[in-house]
């Protein structure tokens, strides 16, 4: 592969760095990544993404944009509320660069389908908004040996994991176990959220992916980022893979096939 | 601009680039993709004409370990062009 003129200026910021260079350029141009939710976690990712030219980006999601969506989900504007955000989504993206072969789900990702979503990524993102979600990707990629970051916000504050199946790093199961439903009260829609929080939390999400995709710098990985942005703090907790997991385990078994994920699978 | 692929008599490949014309970063961008195509040991002719990239490319090159510097020479002195021999590590 031979980068054009134009490519060449499009990410000269990045191949003058001693870590991408033209050959990791050529490998974030020939990676695919999945980003589940193009919400206020998908919209950073997909934009920074994008713009480093990842060259193959699989964006999923079933919803529609609304009008209290646009404080934090950076990729709808105001003329796209009723919207698929899969459509919204690819429009920005499309736009933003052309390089980008951008594949669109606009589906529910529920146990039946979600190995044939992710299959032959390089990493995922998981963007999504509620734990069963979370913990059905995290089942998924581990069975399918994916890496991923998972990262959720609330209010001011986030946190975000990374998992590497392959060099059997702790796992979104091993920390969280069987939770299945977030506590009442404890979603966007009911506790709100500084639109800002997502989107660095996101940054970070893509950040992880770029990494992981050019073999460079350290992952999120056997901890969990917990940041307050009220009170500025950035502290890191140390995590660890717990041998009976039923996902990462010694004896885990394919739990897509039969584990119930309960809750709705979607945050109301 | 072009590379070129030659061979001189102590059968090192010698690559010639030309960026005449263009300014930093892009004179180390293009420097180093060329380097990157190379083998360690082989050696690159670089014609440039915009003076801070006299010491830019040096620089960078040691800074990310591609080539060693062996000779900087300016062979146009109305026109400001230079010759950067660089050798890649």
């Amino acid at each position: 592969m031979n980068l054009s003129k134009d490519q060449i200026n499009r990410y000269s910021r990045q191949i003058v760095l001693k870590e991408v260079g033209g050959i990791g350029q050529e490998r974030l141009l020939n990676s695919r990544i999945t980003i589940v939710g193009l919400g206020a976690l998908g919209s950073p990712v997909a934009y920074y993404l994008a713009a480093a030219g990842i060259g193959n980006l699989r964006i999923v999601d079933f919803d529609i944009v609304e009008l209290s969506n646009l404080h934090r989900q950076i990729l709808h504007f105001s003329k796209d509320i009723n919207k698929n955000k899969t459509e919204s989504a690819y429009e920005k993206l499309q736009a933003l660069n052309p390089d980008c072969n951008i594949e669109v789900i606009n589906d529910r990702i529920i146990p039946t389908n979600v190995k044939d979503i992710l299959k032959e990524s390089d990493f995922v993102i998981e963007g999504s908004d509620n734990f069963p979600t979370k913990m059905l990707i995290n089942d998924a990629c581990v069975n399918l040996k994916i890496p991923f970051t998972i990262a959720g916000v609330l209010r001011f504050h986030g946190q975000l994991m990374t998992v590497v199946p392959e060099k059997k790093t702790a796992c979104y199961r091993c920390v969280f176990r069987d939770i299945k439903d977030a506590p009442s009260g404890m979603s966007c829609s009911q506790a709100g959220v500084i639109g800002l929080v997502p989107g660095m939390l996101g940054c970070l999400e893509a950040n992880e992916a770029i990494k992981s995709i050019l073999d460079i710098g350290d992952l999120n990985v056997n901890k969990i980022l917990y940041v307050d942005l009220l009170r500025n703090s950035f502290d890191f907790i140390d995590v660890y893979r717990s041998e009976n997991c039923l996902a990462c385990g010694d004896k885990a078994k394919d739990l897509v096939k039969i584990h119930d994920y309960g809750g709705n699978m979607v945050c109301q | 601009m072009s590379i070129n692929k030659l061979e001189n008599q102590k059968s090192v490949i010698v690559r010639k680039l030309d960026i005449r014309g263009k300014v930093c970063p892009m004179t180390f961008v293009y420097t180093k993709l060329a380097l990157e195509k190379m083998n360690e040991g082989e050696i690159i002719e670089v014609l440039l004409d915009f003076p801070p990239a006299v010491e830019n490319i040096p620089d960078s090159c040691r800074r990310q370990g591609l080539a060693e510097v062996l000779e900087i020479k300016k062979i146009d002195r109305n026109k400001k062009v230079w010759q950067l021999n660089l050798r890649k590590v």
